[in-house]
C-alpha cells in the first residue's frame, strides 16, 4: 500500500537507514513554519496557534 | 549519525526502561516509512519515570509546548505532554508523551512494556499495539497499519490489516470466527467491492471514534491552554516551566476530562 521507495527501507543497512532518516529530517525542517500547532497527543484538534518555543 | 529520537529513547532508558518509542518513529524503526519529524513515547506512569524523562529533556534545553504537565496525575487521565528543543544542527525536535495510549486497555500497559521490541535501551512499542495507537482520525495512518500488520503472523495480520487484497487472500485460510464484516464478506465469496465497502465503513468508524475522544480532551483543556503561554512560556528552565505548568493545571486542567474514566 506504500510506495516501493518506502518499502526499500527494509533493504538498508543500519547506517544507510540512519543516513536516509537524517537527510529526510533535514529536508522536513523546511516545513516547520507550516506545521499545525499540534499533530499528536490529545490536543491535536485545537485550532489556535501556540507556535514554536522561542529560540534562546 | 543517529536518529535523534532513537538516541533520546536510549537516554530516557539509561537507568531502566521507562519509555517506549511509539507512533511515527516506531514506524521508522520497523522500516516501513520515514513519516514523522516528531517523536512520541509511552512513558511509565510514575513520578520517577517522569522525573527521568524531564531530566533528559532539560539537558537538551527543552521547553514545554502547550500540553499537560509530565506528571502522573494528568497522564493517568489520558492527557499528553509536549516539549520542543533544537539540536546541535539547529533542527527542531518535538517530543510527545502519554502514559495511557489510546485504545490500549489500562490492564495491558505492563504487558505492553514486556512485549516491547528493540535492543537494550532502544525499546519500541510492539507491532500489534502500535496498530492500536495508529487507529487515529487521520486517513494517512491506515495504509501504514496495513504495512505494520504485514509484520504479524497471518491470523493476526487478518485481525488488523487495512489492505483489502490481504483480506481477500487470507480470509479463507485464517478468517474463521473473525468479527470483521470485511473478512466475513470475503469468506462468503462476495464481490471485491463488498469487501472494500465493509473495510471503508470500519475505518470510518475508527476515525469517528478517535475524533469524538479527542473532542472531549480539547473541550476540557481550553481554559488551561488559553492561560498556558503567559504562565509557562517565560520560565527560565524546564524545571521552572514544569512547576508553573503543574500550578496552572491544578487550577484549570481536570485530571480526568469529562467522559473519560
Amino acid at each position: 500500500m506504500l510506495s516501493e521507495d518506502d518499502l526499500d527501507l527494509k533493504q538498508m543497512t543500519e547506517e544507510e537507514l540512519a543516513r536516509a532518516w537524517d537527510l529526510w529530517f533535514d529536508l522536513a525542517q523546511s516545513t516547520n513554519e507550516a506545521d499545525p500547532p499540534y499533530s499528536h497527543g490529545v490536543l491535536a484538534g485545537l485550532r489556535e496557534s501556540p507556535g514554536s518555543t522561542p529560540r534562546s | 549519525m543517529v536518529n535523534v529520537y532513537f538516541a533520546l529513547t536510549e537516554e530516557f532508558n539509561a537507568e531502566g526502561v521507562v519509555a517506549l518509542l511509539a507512533s511515527g518513529q516506531a514506524v521508522v524503526f520497523y522500516r516501513i516509512a520515514l513519516m514523522s519529524k516528531d517523536g512520541d513515547w509511552v512513558v511509565r506512569e510514575s513520578e520517577e519515570a517522569c522525573q527521568r524523562v524531564r531530566a533528559v529533556l532539560a539537558r537538551h534545553g527543552a521547553r514545554y509546548r502547550p500540553g499537560a504537565p509530565l506528571d502522573p496525575r494528568w497522564l493517568a487521565g489520558g492527557w499528553s505532554s509536549h516539549f520542543e528543543f533544537f539540536d546541535a544542527q539547529d533542527r527542531r525536535v518535538r517530543c510527545d508523551f502519554v502514559s495511557r495510549p489510546p485504545r490500549v486497555p489500562p490492564h495491558d500497559l505492563d504487558e505492553m512494556f514486556r512485549a516491547a521490541r528493540g535492543e537494550a535501551r532502544l525499546r519500541v512499542v510492539d507491532p500489534e499495539r502500535l496498530i492500536l495507537l495508529k487507529q487515529t482520525q487521520r486517513a494517512k495512518d491506515y495504509p501504514v497499519i496495513g504495512e505494520i500488520a504485514r509484520l504479524l503472523p497471518a491470523d493476526r495480520e487478518l485481525r488488523w490489516t487495512t489492505d483489502p487484497d490481504r483480506i481477500l487472500e487470507l480470509a479463507e485460510s485464517h478468517g474463521m470466527g473473525s468479527d470483521r464484516p470485511s473478512v466475513e464478506a470475503a469468506r462468503q465469496g462476495r464481490a471485491r467491492d463488498d469487501v472494500v465497502v465493509e473495510l471503508a465503513r470500519e475505518l470510518d468508524r475508527l476515525q469517528s471514534e478517535d475524533r469524538r475522544r479527542m473532542r472531549r480532551y480539547e473541550e476540557s483543556a481550553r481554559p488551561y491552554i488559553a492561560a498556558f503561554r503567559g504562565a509557562v512560556d517565560g520560565a527560565a528552565s524546564l524545571d521552572d516551566g514544569h512547576a508553573a505548568a503543574v500550578r496552572l493545571a491544578e487550577r484549570l486542567l481536570p485530571e480526568h476530562p469529562a467522559g473519560e474514566s
